[in-house]
Parts: C-alpha cells; sequence; structure tokens
C-alpha cells in the first residue's frame, strides 16, 4: 500500500493517508518534526527528529510502528538533529546536527558508528545517492558536499587524502534549503536549492556546477522528475516551478530561463515535496497545512489532505507494508499476530563506543524482515565467511601446488592435442592438394 | 577450361564477314578521312606602339618607384645588398598600399622572403624583421596556415645554426617574432629550439661582448618558457567567475585534450638548459662586483636570465604538483615512466649553489638608479627561491637572509629611488605576495610573528585604490579561512599573536570597503566575497565568528548614516553594481544577531529612490531567513517591516495618467509588491496573535504621523492580515484608528469610479478596490469602528473646513462640498457590497444623522453666497442618492423619512 505521510512542525502528529484511495489512515502522535526531519525506515517503522527549544542540548528522535498512534522508542542524540535520512533497507539512520556534524547510527543495535564534522554551520538537508555509496549533505552556510560512505569509515584513507569529502561546493551564498540526487550513482546530478533564490544544477562525476537557475522566489524544496527531463521547485510564492533540465528553453519565459512553467493553486509556500513511486503523481505540502497531490503531466491537482492549521515541513511517500493493516482491521487476530510484529531496536545511542563490542559482530547486521517467518534466527555469514578465508589461508600453499600440478598436466595434455590437430592438418592439406594436383593431371593427359 | 577452347576456336572462322580486311602498306601515309575539320589557324600580327612603362601596368599594384611585386620578389635574392634592401621596403610600401596583393600572394612573398632571414648583410635582416613584425604579421593574423610558419621554420632553424654569430642570434630574435604573433608554434618546435638556445648560452663567452644581442635572444627564450604550463598562484580569485550556460545536461561531450603536447621531451631540454642558465648568470656575478656601476644591458641579461631560471623550475614545480594530483588517474600524456624525471633530483643541486649568491650587494654605495637594479635582481632571486622553496632544503643561513629581505621589502626598509619606484615595488610585490601565507604557515615561530607583523603593517598602509590590494586579500583569505582544496586551516587561530592579526585584517576590511566607495567594484566584490566566506566559515562561538559579528558596527557606514541634522548620507551600498549588492545583502545573514543600528540604516537603503526593487526583495528575504535561524530579534525585524511600508515613499500619481506617468504607477506596483512580501513573512513567523500585538503597536506609532494614503493602506493590509474575527484590535487602537481611516476613506473616494459613467477604466476600479478592502475587512471584524468611522465622517462634514485646513496638508483639505459628495460615494459604495451592507443596517444612526447635516447644510448654502449654483446641485444629487440607498437599506421606518422629507 502506497501511503503518503505528513509531518508539521507543530504539534499535529503525523498524518498518513493510502495515496490511491485517498482513506486517511493512523495518524501518529505527538511530533513536531524538523524539515527533513521525517523518514521511513525500511518499511518498517517511521522516525522523526524533533523540534525542541533551543535551551536543552540534546535532541530528540522518536520512533512509531506502523500500528500504535504512540510514540515506542525515544532516543536522544547529543544534539539537536535536523535533518534525518534511512537507507532503502533501513540499516542506518543518518542525521545531521545543528553542530555541523553527520551522525551515522546502525538501527538494529542502535549504535552510533560514526559522527563526524562535516559542516561549518547546521546541516539542513541530507541525501544518498540511489546506489547509496555517496551521501550529499547542504548546510546552514550555502556549502553542500559530498561523501562517498567507503571513505567515511576508511580511517587511514581519510588520513591520506586531502580532504575527507568528494566534492565541496560552495556557491551557493545562503543556507541550502533542499538537494536531491538524479540516477546513476557516482555519476549522476544533483540538484540543490537555496534561499539565495537559485537552484544549482550539479555534476557528481565532474565535480562542478552546470547550471545555475534563477528563481522568483525562494525555493524550499526540489523534487525530481523520474526522467530527469524537468526538475520541480516548490516556492515559498505558494508556486511550483518547472525547470528544464536538458534542453535549451525559449528565453521568452515570463519566470526566466530555463523555467518552463508552474503549477499553482495560490496557496502559501510549498514547503516540501515527494514523488510517487510510480512517477506521475507528485505530492507537495504546504505551509498552509495542506497536502496537495498533483499529477504532474496534466498539471491538475488531484486530492488535497489536510493534516493541521500550522505548516507542513515534511512529506513521504512510502510503501506500508500490509501486515499491519490486518491486525488494525482484525482485532482478533491481534493476538496471534503480535508474535509476528517484531519490537523495535532500541534507541540510538549518544556516543560513538570505543569498547570492544564491535569486533564481536563484525558485519552488517541486517534487519529482520518482520512479515517472513523464516528470517527468525539473525544469521551472521560474516563469521561463516572469515572462517572459509582463513581455512584457505591455511590450506592455500598445499592446495596451490596440487593445483599447478594439475594445470601444468593439462597444459600438457593440451600442448599434445595441439601437436596431433597440427599433424592432422598437415595431412588433410597434402591429401587435398594432392588431389587437386593429379586431377589436374589426368586432365592433361 | 581445357574442354570449352576448342569449341571456341571451331566458331571463329563464322564471324568477320560484315567487315571486310583493309590491307594497309607500312610507311605510307594515309589520306586524312573525308569528315576531318580544318585546324588551321592563320593569323596576321597586330603591333601597337607601347606609350610607356607605366602606362601597361596601369592595372597593377605596384610601389611607389613602380615595380610590381613579382618584380620586387625576385630582386630579394639580388647580389646587391642594397637592392635587396630596396626591394623589401618596396614590398612594405606595396603591401601597406594594396593589402588584398599580401592576402592573395601570401604563401609566395614569405617562400622568397624567408630566404633573407640568413641574409649576410645585416640591414637586409633587419629591414626584413621590420616588415614582418610590423607589416606582414599583423596583416595575416587572422588566417595563419600551418605551412607558413613551417616555411619560416625552416630557414629560421637554418639561421640559427649559422656560422656567422650575427646571423644566429638574429635567427632567434625571427623565432621570438613567430612565437609572439602564434604562440602555438612554439610548441610544435620546442625541442629543437631550445636545443638551438642550449648551444647558444653554452658559448655565452664568446657573446658576452655582445651583450644586446644575447639580450634579444634571452627576450625570446622568457617569451617561449612563459607559454609553459606552470601553477598559476593568480592574484585574481576565481569567484564570480561565471559558469557557461550548458546547453543541455546530460549530452555528450566532445573532450579536446587542452594541453596536447607531450612534455617530456621539453622537459628534458629544460633539465639540460637550467644549469647552463645558472652557469651563465654565474658569469656575469663577476662584472658586478669590481665595477661600480651595472651597465644596463647586463644588467638586460641577468634579468632575462633570472626569469628563464624562474618560469622553468615554475615548469618542474607544475609538474610535480600534476603527478600529485593526478595520481591514479591515467593520463595519456604522462606515463609512469617520465614521472620521476620532472627536474627533482638533478635541479637542486646547483639551484642552491645559485641561490648562495643571494643578496646582490653592491661594495661602493653609487647612484639610486644602480641600487633599485640590484634590488630588482634580488626580488627575481627571492621569487626563484619561493617558488622553489617546496624542494629545496634550505640552509638555515640562507632561509634568514631571504626572510629578512622579505620582512625589508614588506615593511617598506627598502624602497626604490627612482620617480616610477613606487609602481615597480607594488609590482614585485604582487608576485611575491602570494608566497606568504604558505612561507608564514612553514617557518619559525620568531620569524612567523616577524613576518605577519610587517605584512599587517603594509596591508594597512596599502593604498585603498592600490592594485596590491587584490593580492594581499587573496593572502588574506588563505589565512584566515581554510583552504578550499585541502580544507584545513593554515594558520592555527588559536595561538593569540595569529588571532591578534586575523583580527586587525578583518576590522580593517569593512574601512576599507567603506574608503573604496564605488570607484573599484571588483575590488569591492572581492571584499565582500571574503567577509561572505568568513561568515559562512568561521567556526561557530570562535574568536573570529565573534570578531565577525563585530564588524556590523563598521558596516553601518557601508549601507547608510544618519547625519546629526537628520539627513541621511548613502554608503556605496547604493552605488555599487547589482552583484555586490546581493553579496553584501548575503553576508547580513551571517551574523549571529543582527544590530539594531544596522538594522536602521539597513532600512534607510531600503527607503531610498534609488534602490531597485530586487534588492529591496533579497533585503526583505534574508532577513526573514535571518529570523527563521534565531540571527535577528522578532521586534526588531516586525519595526523594520512596518517602518519599510510606513515610509517607503509611493510617488503620487493619479491612475488615469499618461506614458510619462508610467513609471509612477509601476512604483505603486511595487509598493503592493512590497507589502505582498511583508505580508507572507509576517504570517510564517509563527504565533499570529502574539504578533499580531506587537504589529499593533509598532503600527499605532507610526499612524498618528499621518503617512500618504498608500502607506496607510499598506499598514491596513498588514493588520487584517494578521487580524482574525472578531477583531482583536484594543479599544484605543480602535479609536486611534477610526481617526485616520475617516480621513482615509475620504481621500480613497475620489478613487471611486463615478456610478452611472458609462466607461470605466477597469484599473482604477482594482485601484478603488485596492484602498478599500482593507477597510471592510476591518468593518466586518469591528462593528465599533465602523460606527466611529461613520461618527466621524458626518461630523466632518458639518464642521467648517478651515479647522481642517490647519492640520492637513492641501490634499486633504476638500472643500465642503466635494466632502459631501466624497462621504456619499463611500457610503455607496460599501452599501453595494452585501456584507458591508448588513453592517451599515446596523449603525442607521449614524446614516441620520449623516443624511440630517447634508440637509442642514443645503439649507445654509442657499442662505450663503459663497456656495454656487453648481455646488448646490451637487449636494441636491448626492443627497438623494444617498436617500434612496437609505430607503434601501431598510434602516428606519416611514416616520423618520417623513421627518427627514419634511425638512426639505
Amino acid at each position: 500500500m502506497e501511503v503518503v505521510i505528513a509531518s508539521s512542525p507543530v504539534d499535529a502528529g503525523i498524518g498518513c493517508w493510502d495515496l490511491h484511495s485517498g482513506a486517511e489512515q493512523l495518524r501518529y502522535r505527538s511530533c513536531t518534526s524538523t524539515p527533513h526531519g521525517l523518514a521511513c525506515v525500511g518499511q518498517r517503522f517511521l522516525v522523526s527528529s524533533q523540534l525542541r527549544d533551543s535551551s536543552s542540548s540534546s535532541g530528540t528522535i522518536l520512533y512509531w510502528s506502523w500500528n500504535k498512534p504512540q510514540v515506542e522508542v525515544k532516543s536522544f542524540p547529543a544534539e539537536p538533529i535536523h535533518p534525518l535520512i534511512s537507507n532503502s533497507d533501513g540499516t542506518y539512520i543518518i542525521g545531521g546536527g545543528s553542530s555541523g556534524a553527520i551522525y551515522f547510527w546502525e538501527v538494529a543495535s542502535g549504535r552510533l558508528l560514526k559522527r563526524w564534522h562535516a559542516h561549518y554551520r547546521a546541516a539542513t538537508c541530507l541525501f544518498l545517492s540511489d546506489d547509496e555509496s555517496l551521501l550529499v549533505s547542504g548546510a546552514e552556510d550555502g556549502c553542500i558536499r559530498v561523501w562517498s560512505l567507503f571513505m567515511v569509515f576508511d580511517d587511514i584513507g581519510m588520513e591520506m587524502a586531502k580532504h575527507p569529502y568528494e566534492y565541496s561546493f560552495s556557491e551557493h551564498t545562503l543556507r541550502v534549503t533542499d538537494v536531491v540526487s538524479g540516477y546513476g550513482g557516482c555519476n549522476a546530478i544533483i540538484v540543490s536549492a537555496s534561499e539565495d533564490r537559485t537552484c544549482k544544477v550539479w555534476s557528481l562525476s565532474r565535480g562542478k556546477l552546470l547550471r545555475s537557475i534563477d528563481f522568483p522566489s525562494i525555493i524550499d524544496a526540489v523534487a525530481l522528475d523520474p526522467g530527469e527531463h524537468v526538475f520541480y521547485a516548490g516556492a515559498r510564492d505558494g508556486k511550483i516551478y518547472i525547470a528544464a533540465l536538458n534542453a535549451e528553453s525559449t528565453p521568452s519565459n515570463i519566470y526566466g530561463k530555463h523555467i518552463i512553467g508552474s503549477l499553482s493553486d495560490n496557496s502559501k509556500g510549498v514547503t516540501c515535496l515527494a514523488f510517487s513511486m510510480d512517477g506521475i503523481l507528485l505530492v507537495s505540502g504546504s505551509e498552509d497545512g495542506t497536502i496537495r497531490v498533483w499529477d504532474a503531466k496534466t498539471r491538475n491537482i488531484v486530492r488535497i489532505f489536510r493534516l493541521a492549521k500550522g505548516p507542513i515541513n515534511n512529506v513521504l511517500v512510502v510503501r506500508r507494508p500490509l501486515y499491519s493493516n490486518f491486525q488494525t482491521s482484525a482485532n482478533s487476530h491481534a493476538s496471534l499476530s503480535r508474535r509476528h510484529v517484531p519490537l523495535l531496536p532500541p534507541p540510538l545511542s549518544k556516543y560513538v563506543n570505543s569498547t570492544d563490542e564491535i569486533v564481536d559482530s563484525g558485519a552488517i547486521t541486517v534487519p529482520q524482515t518482520p512479515s517472513s517467518d523464516i528470517m527468525d534466527a539473525p544469521y551472521l555469514s560474516s563469521h561463516v565467511l572469515t572462517k572459509q578465508i582463513s581455512e584457505l589461508q591455511q590450506q592455500s600453499s598445499a592446495a596451490t601446488g596440487m593445483e599447478v600440478d594439475r594445470l601444468k598436466l593439462d597444459c600438457k595434455r593440451s600442448l599434445e592435442m595441439v601437436q596431433k590437430w597440427k599433424e592432422m592438418f598437415a595431412d588433410l592439406h597434402k591429401f587435398c592438394v594432392d588431389e587437386l594436383l593429379g586431377n589436374d593431371q589426368t586432365q592433361t593427359q | 577450361m581445357a574442354r570449352s577452347k576448342p569449341s571456341s576456336s571451331k566458331k571463329q572462322p563464322k564471324r568477320g564477314v560484315d567487315f571486310k580486311k583493309i590491307k594497309r602498306k607500312i610507311g605510307r601515309k594515309l589520306p586524312p578521312p573525308k569528315n576531318a575539320t580544318n585546324t588551321e589557324i592563320k593569323s596576321k600580327a597586330i603591333i601597337l606602339p607601347e606609350q610607356s612603362v607605366a602606362s601597361e601596368r596601369a592595372g597593377l599594384a605596384v610601389s611607389k618607384k613602380g615595380l610590381t611585386l613579382k618584380e620586387l620578389l625576385q630582386q630579394t635574392s639580388h647580389h646587391n645588398a642594397k637592392v635587396r634592401r630596396d626591394a623589401l621596403t618596396g614590398i612594405r610600401d606595396l603591401v601597406l598600399k594594396y593589402p588584398a596583393e599580401l592576402t592573395l600572394h601570401k604563401l609566395a612573398i614569405i617562400e622568397k622572403l624567408r630566404e633573407r632571414i640568413s641574409d649576410e648583410d645585416k640591414v637586409v635582416r633587419e629591414t626584413l624583421y621590420q616588415l614582418l613584425k610590423l607589416v606582414i604579421f599583423p596583416a595575416l593574423k587572422k588566417d595563419v596556415p600551418g605551412s607558413l610558419i613551417s616555411l619560416m621554420m625552416a630557414y629560421i632553424f637554418n639561421g640559427m645554426t649559422h656560422l656567422a654569430t650575427d646571423i644566429r642570434l638574429m635567427a632567434f630574435k625571427f623565432f621570438d617574432l613567430v612565437v609572439q604573433h602564434y604562440p602555438s608554434s612554439f610548441f610544435m618546435y620546442a625541442e629543437k629550439v631550445l636545443q638551438n638556445y642550449e648551444d647558444i648560452l653554452r658559448k655565452n663567452h664568446i657573446y658576452l661582448q655582445d651583450r644586446s644581442k644575447l639580450k634579444n635572444a634571452l627576450v625570446g627564450l622568457v617569451r617561449c618558457l612563459s607559454l609553459l604550463p606552470c601553477n598559476r598562484r593568480t592574484v585574481d580569485p576565481s569567484y564570480g567567475k561565471n559558469t557557461e550556460t550548458q546547453g543541455s545536461l546530460h549530452a555528450y561531450e566532445l573532450e579536446v585534450p587542452k594541453e596536447h603536447t607531450d612534455f617530456s621531451s621539453i622537459i628534458k631540454r629544460l633539465e639540460d638548459i637550467l644549469p647552463i642558465l645558472v652557469n651563465c648568470f654565474q658569469d656575469f656575478i663577476p662584472l658586478v662586483h669590481p665595477m661600480s656601476s651595472l651597465d644596463a644591458q647586463s644588467f638586460d641579461c641577468m634579468l632575462y636570465l633570472l626569469r628563464s631560471i624562474d618560469l622553468s623550475v615554475k615548469f618542474f614545480l607544475y609538474g610535480i604538483d600534476k603527478h600529485q594530483t593526478d595520481f591514479g588517474v591515467t593520463k595519456p600524456t604522462y606515463n609512469e615512466k617520465d614521472m620521476p624525471v620532472w627536474g627533482e633530483i638533478a635541479t637542486p643541486v646547483f639551484l642552491r649553489k645559485f641561490l648562495e649568491v643571494f643578496p646582490l650587494n653592491q661594495l661602493h654605495n653609487t647612484s639610486g638608479k644602480d641600487e633599485d637594479k640590484f634590488f630588482i635582481l634580488n626580488i627575481e632571486i627571492t621569487e626563484i627561491f619561493l617558488h622553489s622553496n617546496e624542494w629545496i632544503f634550505t640552509s638555515a643561513i640562507l632561509m634568514e637572509r631571504f626572510l629578512e629581505f622579505i620582512e625589508n621589502l614588506l615593511s617598506g626598509k627598502i624602497r626604490f629611488n627612482s620617480r616610477s619606484g613606487k609602481a615597480l615595488q607594488e609590482k614585485h610585490l604582487t608576485s611575491l605576495l602570494p608566497f606568504i601565507p604558505r612561507l608564514v604557515s612553514l617557518v619559525a615561530n620568531t620569524w612567523k610573528s616577524r613576518l605577519l607583523q610587517a605584512f599587517t603593517m603594509a596591508f594597512k598602509d596599502c593604498k585603498p585604490e592600490s592594485t596590491l590590494n587584490l593580492a594581499f586579500l587573496s593572502a588574506i583569505e588563505e589565512m584566515l579561512l581554510p583552504s578550499k582544496r585541502q580544507g584545513i586551516l593554515l594558520l592555527d587561530a588559536s595561538e593569540p599573536e595569529i588571532l591578534d592579526h586575523q583580527i586587525t585584517w578583518i576590522r580593517e576590511l569593512p574601512v576599507l570597503l567603506v574608503r573604496l566607495g564605488d570607484t573599484l567594484s571588483s575590488l569591492s566584490k572581492v571584499i565582500l566575497h571574503l567577509l561572505l566566506r568568513l561568515g559562512q566559515y568561521a567556526p561557530m562561538n570562535s574568536s573570529l565568528a565573534w570578531e565577525y559579528d563585530i564588524m556590523q558596527h563598521t558596516l553601518g557606514e557601508f549601507y547608510s548614516m544618519c547625519l546629526d541634522d537628520g539627513s541621511i548620507l548613502y554608503g556605496p551600498f547604493m552605488k555599487l553594481p547589482k552583484d555586490c549588492q546581493e553579496l553584501s545583502v548575503c553576508c547580513l545573514y551571517y551574523f549571529s544577531s543582527l544590530d539594531s543600528l544596522l538594522l536602521r540604516s539597513l532600512v534607510y537603503c531600503c527607503l531610498c529612490d534609488n534602490l531597485e526593487p530586487s534588492v529591496l526583495f533579497r533585503i526583505i528575504d534574508v532577513l526573514h531567513s535571518a529570523y527563521k535561524i534565531g540571527h535577528l530579534q522578532l521586534v526588531d525585524l516586525i519595526s523594520f517591516f512596518v517602518t519599510l511600508v510606513a515610509r517607503w515613499k509611493v510617488l503620487p500619481g493619479r491612475l488615469y495618467t499618461h506614458v510619462e506617468n508610467a513609471k509612477k504607477i509601476s512604483n505603486r506596483e511595487t509598493f503592493k509588491a512590497i507589502t505582498g512580501a511583508v505580508c507572507s513573512c509576517l504570517r510564517q513567523m509563527g504565533d499570529d496573535a502574539l504578533i499580531f500585538q506587537i504589529v499593533q503597536r509598532v503600527i499605532l506609532d507610526e499612524i498618528p504621523l499621518n503617512p500618504p494614503i498608500d502607506n496607510l493602506c499598506g499598514m491596513l493590509r498588514l493588520l487584517v492580515i494578521l487580524d482574525s474575527r472578531p477583531t482583536k484590535l484594543s479599544e484605543q487602537s480602535i479609536i486611534i484608528l477610526s481617526n485616520s481611516i475617516s480621513e482615509y476613506l475620504i481621500d480613497a473616494a475620489s478613487y471611486i469610479p463615478e456610478n452611472g459613467d458609462e466607461v470605466t477604466d477597469s484599473n482604477q476600479i482594482s485601484i478603488c478596490q485596492y484602498y478599500l478592502v482593507p477597510c471592510f475587512f476591518l468593518f466586518d471584524r469591528s462593528d465599533k469602528l465602523l460606527n466611529l468611522v461613520l461618527d466621524l465622517m458626518g461630523s466632518s462634514i458639518g464642521e467648517d473646513n478651515s479647522s481642517l485646513a490647519c492640520n492637513h496638508d492641501t490634499q486633504h483639505t476638500l472643500d465642503l462640498s466635494s466632502r459631501i459628495v466624497a462621504v456619499v460615494s463611500i457610503l455607496l459604495y460599501m452599501h453595494q457590497d452585501i456584507k458591508i451592507r448588513r453592517r451599515l443596517s446596523s449603525c442607521k444612526g449614524e446614516i441620520t444623522r449623516i443624511l440630517q447635516k447634508m440637509r442642514l447644510q443645503l439649507m445654509q448654502s442657499s442662505n450663503e453666497m459663497g456656495n454656487t449654483l453648481e455646488e448646490r446641485h451637487k449636494i441636491q444629487f448626492s443627497f438623494d442618492r444617498l436617500k434612496i440607498a437609505a430607503g434601501q437599506l431598510n434602516c428606519w421606518d416611514a416616520d423618520e423619512l417623513k421627518i427627514i422629507s419634511l425638512f426639505e
């Protein structure tokens, strides 16, 4: 079931609607999310970083499971976390702190795997490239940095490299409001929006600015068309501008160069945008508390959801597993299905643990897929793998010797074969020539 | 195949019957065929008597001496030198006169002229040089076929290996000329040319006598070497560079390798040449010391030698750098094998020896001019030293000597004596300044502070319009901020002494900005960029960030200043180009708490007519963003907004105006847009009720100042947007508001289209609505306000207009009759609006009073002399209209109506 989830900075909870039927689902209570601070972890549960008064030094991150409106797990990281994302499997949660640091948690254990100083000012948005190897982060100082997640965990490599990031783009003069990346992993383009009224398109492969587009208003949200022909930019003046990515547009546009049109509903400022899975429906959240679903092709509004009076600052389109629906619909089975639903993972830890428990489970802890019973027992393939490797290393000398012998034998045999074939060929050739010549001779005779 | 042969031979005799075979005897001449054409031509000679040589050449291009190009070219190879020379000058005349000749016959001309490159006669060569330099190359600049160059080059190389030294040196001069015009030609022949240079320099002792020739050759070498790629430590920062607009982002791009040449051969040659250059230079040194003065020729030679050394060292460094940055990336031009050859091993040994000679000093005190020469040479050596610094392990003593020299240079202890010295010194300082940051970060602590001291002093002393400033700024940026490439800080800001210097620089920046004014906008832009970077990158809560915050006190002057007598002095901000303005506005965002004084000077700028609206909107945007991240107090921002709306000058311009007033109309549109922007900002701030309270307070302070109608309208809009129904306005504010609203409505009434007019301008209607709608909203939300306003309007009709005139300007003092008309039209307009009609019906008392007052006036005016008949008629007409409307309202019963009509 494809659902739209939306949250607001004022306490209106997290709204959840079926995108295609429009039916409202459960509303998750007590959430005051930060911009870009709502994520769905591997379709299993919702997570959101919370706005809190600046007096308290620590931040708050809350978990909700799909089938309960109450907050289930609370964690308190060392500083307020603004943007929050998770990878598609839901193994990790990445958050950007108000000091400019980026936090990297493992979901299953709640361990803080890494914390590194990424920006000089608070991070405002994060984005994972589609192959999840590159992390793009934007900050209040207008800086956009691209991180390779391999490099981030490679301590030796970090020391060797001149700078920890892959690229640092500092052409934006004001706060970066949103960043998205296209398809193609490290060859993709990224589109960033900033409060300096521009959107900029960057190339990840070349690490340079490709295009800068001036908009009539500040852009707060950006969504890339799945075909990457255009991108949609939600502006503070309530319009969603459509900017061309491929061809040179005609200069006679009313809005400016490269902007080919707009979606407009006379609403207040657009704060967030998301595309549905099929890439046709565009979901926009607005300052006036409504969520509009647009058909991007016909540019018409398909649906309007209403969350609260206050503004909306996060909209996501996620696939929600159906099992939780069963549970809510059929209470009689509740006791039965409760066994299926795993408890949510432990809260995220505050500091990087230097204790040696890391050695114990050296590999990725794969999240349990709740719907399948087979996956009940967690298995750690890394142990098996390391064992095999060590075995191989031990055996290697004897094994390779045997292997070499065998190969030599093979080679010899092949050479003999070649010789044989050569002889055969020579015979055949001779025979043919003789035959032809003999024939000729008989003719002349 | 074998079988088919016999069958074909059998068939042959059967054919050939159709043609009869003719047998002919060998050797006999055949008779001509019957159809042959007679090709004989018979003619007689026609002889025209020639008049003169000149007449025949009437159509041809000739030189002054009447010779054609062909003849001239032939004469260039004449055995007599004088004739050759004359022919060259002739060609020159001809080409100057007929430029087309050159383009037509360029190949032929070059082909012939090149032979003269190695002419024995000196004068001929010189003439040829002048001819090529002044006439032929400039004319051919556009189309240079490579073949032309290669034609020349063959002979130039020939000249370079000529036995006569004169010709040899001249050939270098010719090559220099070619390179000068077609720089790419150097790379084509680099190896060979460098080889020749090497040969000639090796035998330098032969030419020591003839220094001017050697100098010429060296000039060429410097030019060639300067074409080599090197690490460009450009003074000019690269920001502000516009990205080229790309048609499509995903399109395939043709990648043309920019550096096409294979440098490995050049490297080898240069490695050979460098020691020779050094030797050559050292040959000159004995000349320097004993002699009391240095003649110009040998000074030039030394200078060029140093330049060449410098350039080749730079090139080697470039190679090493390239090697490091491209590590792991396969580049076709450099293969792994070449890499270690980049001069790493061989060069430093003799370079160190060479650097030992520093500083060049005289034994005797001589004239100032000579000192300058030594000074220049010393600077050149220092530059080489600084370039090579990275890969030579220098002895401490030598290092000291250099550092001392640099310090002296910065602090101005060494000065040029001659008049042009100032400019020269600046030029040389510009070349040295980019090294300062690296040097400072590497040297020992004592030197660090001494260098920084000198640097800071020099920066402070630098005049604002000096070109040095750019170099200073880029050095400061490098030392203040984490570098772009490495992402690490060059200097440790935790050391108090370094921090002191950094703070001094930061404080100097806004001062410099103000002093610059709008004279050098490019420099202002660089400064603003530096400020912006500082705001972005200064670590939070560090002393640098703190210093950045303090800077806003001085920066206020950049925007505007309020003088003691109340007049406003606009700062450079107003006059700078738009991109600078935007940059400076962006700087505001990064102050961790914006000062209200700075806001005030900003608001003066915003209120100025000259400010472009787009910049104004940017300011609103940025301030709002700054508020969002808590860099700005809510009260400050609101008072900024309200002041902007209340004081912004809308040029009075009536709507039914012509082309000349088009600007004024657009001005009003701008104001509308400003109000809109402010409204949307206010709405996004959060708690409406709280903001409404603050806005109300600020607006009520402004209203008694009697703002113009547009501004009042803007303020009412702000209130309406934030207010809710029923109104949140306090009693007191309703009273204050009602006063100004009644006047406001009477003013606005003039925009109400005349009822019954057949053509009403749609523009005018929208203007009228624009003015009245906010009032209607207020009335709708508060009955009390409506009552009060109607009351006031009624009393204003009754009043004598003289009493009104004293507290209103002329625009407000309408004479009584038009006042009455205005009130009536307002009431009628309100009556048209359904919502307000409902409200009106609740205050019938006020309307009755107005009607009574009007009737009273009618009666009075009939008695008075002053009122004309026309006015009386006007009042009567409006009275009737209002009466009808009042009747429609059903707000009173028939009795009352009768009473009113009775009075009539």
